[in-house]
């Protein structure tokens, strides 16, 4: 097991790096640099004088050591954008809207998905399983951004029950908070759905019934238990999910989070901000990578005790 | 280059497979400490198969015939030995110059839902040697192919239906078709019947024997049934552990077998009639590989091979057995 | 059985002919049809490619064209079906070209996808080994990159565009087509069909040719059909973001993203794209599930 994990530690850092480099790569390839402007042109003096002060008439791989060696010291430089404060400074305020909308989304929306998962897989073909399908494929489906704009024009525009943008007031998370949740929903729906079908038409479950084991003994001892492995399995895709919708989500609620912050700095080319959030991006899957292969790997053996197979 | 039209019939052996042997390197561990077991599949097959005989090779599932079979086809590359076809070596030819000599030995696969292709209508998977070999044109490869389906016992309206329309015993004279249409010298048949029911394969075997005897093939028919092999084959050769113990004419094995492997495959031969039942001995394969024959130098018909341990060695017309003799260490 | 099969000749068993040739698609295409949500999503589909294709018969003029300015942010009428935009284009105009750009992206991005997929996933699947391990390890570094993320990069670095947006698209769709490739044929290239071919003298490019691609259809046409809503997806999200198609060739991400400025006072021009996106996503995947669900039982039952 230590073996292991080191062996993915280390597939993990080389895959780090390689996208570090390519990201770096990738941003310094193109042509055009903060200070070449567009509608007001700085002089050409100012211009290297700039590009000397950043850094950026260096050689690339110069300029990448030295970026990754003051990352390692968590020195991520100053944002082009905001040069009042460090990058870092900057991420440490956007961190607090972004984690606590994600959050609750999450928290709401994977113990409302397991539930119509589940309440679709005992009772199919009901209207509580078209429900559920329905559900599930408009989340996992429609992009979130879309899902945004259908709750703002149902609840602000027509209906003018709620906010529809800001970040303050309590009443005006609900509809970010509602968008994040439709992935996390769609998602376990659809696989709690499927997860429990699969056990329930597993030949120990006949027998317990054979056994004479009452319906609700038979979900809740025995089926739930075996249908919830993989359901830690979905919680990558899931996760990856609302990190990505987070920059929809925040960008049509007009939330100053990460995610506003990153397509600011796409649109700006402020490198620092972008390099900055995109490495942390990276680490994040990274390692939400990692957690999900050690996962699966500890709970491998259970799960060919349970009798199933890969 | 000498092509296999030239082999005069008759002379050489259709094919011949000399101290064949397959090693498998099995791997374990981590990057680090990295194990390298080695197994042998097979080790210093010997056999011969004459023109128009039919041979059996037997064996329980994992005794190395399959791999046998793979190898003699050029499916699997040996680890040493040599394949002779028509008395040509083919063990180191490249796939341009072993192609004219793939059509001289052809296969039968056991399952015969995964030996013909889902997609391809029936005239399609018959016709395919021939539109591999470049032979005739489509019409003709089509023409050909409804002769041979209808040859095989299956209407000519079968060419245009799929594999999955058919019956294991149908599909398996689809690919009896498919092997022969090429007019192959030997064929090799991997357990052909062994998935099908009792009636069909009596069929399926009454068949091969029709076809060896108008086409005078010769047969390499790998089988763990002996009731089969015996109705079958003029001769048996057994294989345990990848190793051949025992190889004899069909009757010689089944009433004077010496090995001990081969009287324990014998023994599970099912018996219908309980007063002809025999007692059985059930020992596991441990005992059996211990308990090596031991002849005395009288009983030995021919010359001792060389070597110690275990060896093939003539104890009768045309019978061997792995044996050592008396006095040696086993 | 006894040793001595004595049943009659072989010939004697000439089966009866057969009714009609079925090949596996054809009960695909029945599995298919009993979907009732794939057919209303591949219908759905099917009006919205029309629509696309006959755009110019059933518009009131060009999609870029000014011709409203006195209308300009008009709401539905008789006129003007889905209003006026804030710039005097019949929005209506707007929507059906929008579905012509979707639509284009998605196939052109789904066909390089598969185009780059097949190759991959067949030399992967068949030879395994050394090009297998390079094949998976590429996978898995675009596995890392979510490609929402990447194509945003990679659009506002590149300034976004038609063809950039179909190449994006591509670079991470042919991914899933790739792996559904390589699954399929390392499980077929096992199967004694092709031991038979091999036994033949067939050369590996006849075999992956002949053999494994044919029974690879499946999960190429559901890698295909997949991916088509995966790239409208991508496409609307940076034109949405505006690092997409540019203006002024119509766009449903960049009409949404326009319409949020007008929501509440011209609501028609924020519904109507959002509605057309929604539809048209939702369709294509629903149609794509159901081609999924219908072509994958002929490939593991009999």
């Amino acid at each position: 097991m230590t073996g292991y994990i080191l062996r993915r530690l280390l597939s993990v850092m080389v895959t780090f790096f390689v996208v570090s480099v390519i990201i770096f790569l990738m941003m310094h390839s193109i042509p055009g640099g903060p200070f070449d402007g567009g509608d007001m042109p700085v002089p050409e003096a100012v211009r290297q004088k700039l590009n000397a002060q950043y850094g950026l008439d260096q050689p690339l791989y110069v300029q990448y050591g030295r970026y990754m060696w003051g990352v390692l010291q968590f020195d991520f430089g100053v944002p082009f954008q905001s040069p009042g404060e460090t990058v870092l400074e900057l991420l440490g305020r956007a961190w607090v809207p972004s984690l606590v909308l994600g959050g609750l989304g999450v928290l709401i929306g994977v113990p409302l998905g397991i539930l119509l998962g589940m309440a679709a897989a005992l009772k199919r073909n009901s209207w509580i399983d078209y429900l559920a399908s329905t559900v599930a494929t408009l989340g996992l489906t429609i992009p979130v951004f879309v899902t945004s704009m259908l709750l703002i024009l149902v609840f602000s525009v027509w209906l003018g029950w709620l906010p529809s943008s800001g970040w303050g007031e309590p009443e005006r998370w609900i509809l970010p908070i509602a968008a994040y949740a439709t992935i996390p929903m769609a998602t376990y729906a659809r696989y709690m759905r499927s997860a429990m079908l699969d056990t329930l038409n597993k030949p120990f479950v006949t027998v317990l019934r054979a056994k004479g084991l009452s319906e609700r003994q038979i979900v809740f001892q025995h089926v739930m238990r075996n249908s919830s492995i993989p359901l830690v399995t979905v919680f990558l895709p899931m996760f990856i999910g609302t990190a990505t919708g987070s920059i929809f989500v925040e960008a049509m609620f007009r939330v100053p989070g990460l995610g506003s912050y990153f397509v600011s700095s796409i649109r700006t080319r402020d490198y620092p901000l972008e390099m900055a959030l995109m490495l942390m991006l990276t680490v994040m899957f990274c390692l939400a990578y990692l957690i999900s292969d050690i996962l699966y790997a500890w709970l491998n053996p259970r799960i060919r005790h349970g009798g199933k197979q890969e | 280059m000498s092509g296999p039209d030239r082999i005069p019939p008759g002379a050489v052996p259709a094919l011949e497979l000399r101290g064949l042997g397959k090693r498998f390197h099995l791997r374990s561990g981590g990057i680090l400490r990295r194990r390298v077991t080695e197994l042998r599949a097979v080790a210093d097959v010997d056999l011969v198969l004459p023109r128009g005989g039919i041979l059996g090779l037997v064996g329980e599932s994992g005794s190395g015939k399959s791999t046998t079979g793979l190898m003699a086809l050029r499916l699997l590359e040996p680890s040493e030995g040599q394949i002779l076809i028509e008395g040509t070596d083919v063990t180191a030819l490249g796939h341009a110059a072993l192609k004219p000599w793939r059509r001289r030995v052809q296969v039968v696969f056991q399952d015969s839902y995964s030996a013909l292709d889902p997609m391809f209508t029936l005239a399609q998977v018959v016709a395919e040697p021939l539109r591999i070999h470049g032979i005739g044109d489509g019409a003709s490869r089509h023409r050909a192919a409804l002769d041979w389906l209808e040859r095989v016992g299956l209407h000519r309206s079968y060419g245009s239906r799929y594999a999955h329309e058919l019956s294991g015993g149908q599909r398996q004279r689809v690919a009896i078709a498919r092997a022969l249409i090429l007019e192959p010298a030997v064929l090799i048949a991997d357990e052909p019947t062994s998935a099908l029911d009792v009636s069909v394969k009596a069929q399926i075997i009454n068949l091969l024997q029709d076809l060896q005897a108008e086409m005078d093939l010769s047969i390499l028919f790998i089988s763990h049934d002996l009731s089969v092999v015996r109705s079958l084959c003029d001769r048996v050769a057994v294989m345990f552990s990848g190793r051949i113990v025992e190889e004899a004419p069909t009757e010689a094995i089944f009433t004077s077998a010496r090995h001990p492997y081969t009287r324990a495959l014998l023994d599970a031969i099912p018996v219908l009639d309980p007063r002809q039942r025999r007692r059985r001995t059930f020992r596991d394969r441990a005992e059996i590989a211990r308990d090596v024959p031991v002849l005395r130098r009288g009983e030995v018909t021919g010359p001792v091979p060389e070597g110690a341990g275990p060896r093939l060695m003539p104890i009768g017309p045309d019978h061997r057995v792995a044996a050592v003799l008396e006095g040696e260490a086993a | 059985m006894t040793a001595e099969p004595n049943v009659a000749p072989a010939a004697a068993v000439l089966a009866k002919p057969a009714k009609r040739q079925r090949g596996p698609l054809w009960f695909a295409w029945r599995r298919f049809l009993a979907n009732r949500a794939a057919v209303v999503g591949g219908s759905v589909l099917g009006i919205i490619t029309l629509m696309a294709i006959f755009a110019p018969w059933i518009t009131p003029a060009g999609p870029t064209a000014q011709a409203f300015l006195t209308d300009a942010l008009a709401f539905p009428s008789a006129q003007h079906w889905m209003g006026v935009d804030d710039l005097g284009r019949d929005f209506f105009t707007r929507i059906v070209y929008g579905a012509r750009v979707s639509l284009t992206i998605g196939f052109s991005a789904a066909l390089f996808s598969v185009v780059i997929g097949i190759p991959l996933g067949a030399a992967a699947g068949f030879f395994g080994g050394r090009t297998d391990w390079v094949i998976m390890r590429v996978i898995e570094i675009f596995s890392v990159v979510p490609p929402l993320l990447a194509a945003m990069l990679l659009g506002a670095l590149t300034g976004g565009g038609f063809w950039m947006i179909v190449a994006i698209a591509a670079l991470f769709g042919w991914v899933q087509v790739c792996l559904l490739v390589r699954a399929q044929i390392k499980a077929f290239k096992e199967k004694e069909f092709v031991r038979a071919a091999q036994a033949l003298g067939a050369s590996p490019a006849y075999v992956i040719r002949v053999h494994l691609i044919p029974n690879s259809v499946s999960p190429i046409i559901i890698g295909f059909v997949l991916a088509i809503p995966l790239a409208m997806m991508l496409e609307a999200s940076l034109s949405f973001l505006g690092v997409g198609v540019p203006p002024p060739t119509p766009s449903w991400g960049q009409m949404i993203n326009n319409g949020m400025n007008f929501m509440y006072f011209y609501w028609h021009l924020a519904v109507f794209p959002t509605v057309a996106l929604a539809v048209t996503v939702l369709a294509t995947s629903l149609f794509g599930d159901g081609l999924r669900d219908a072509l994958d039982p002929t490939m593991k039952a009999r």
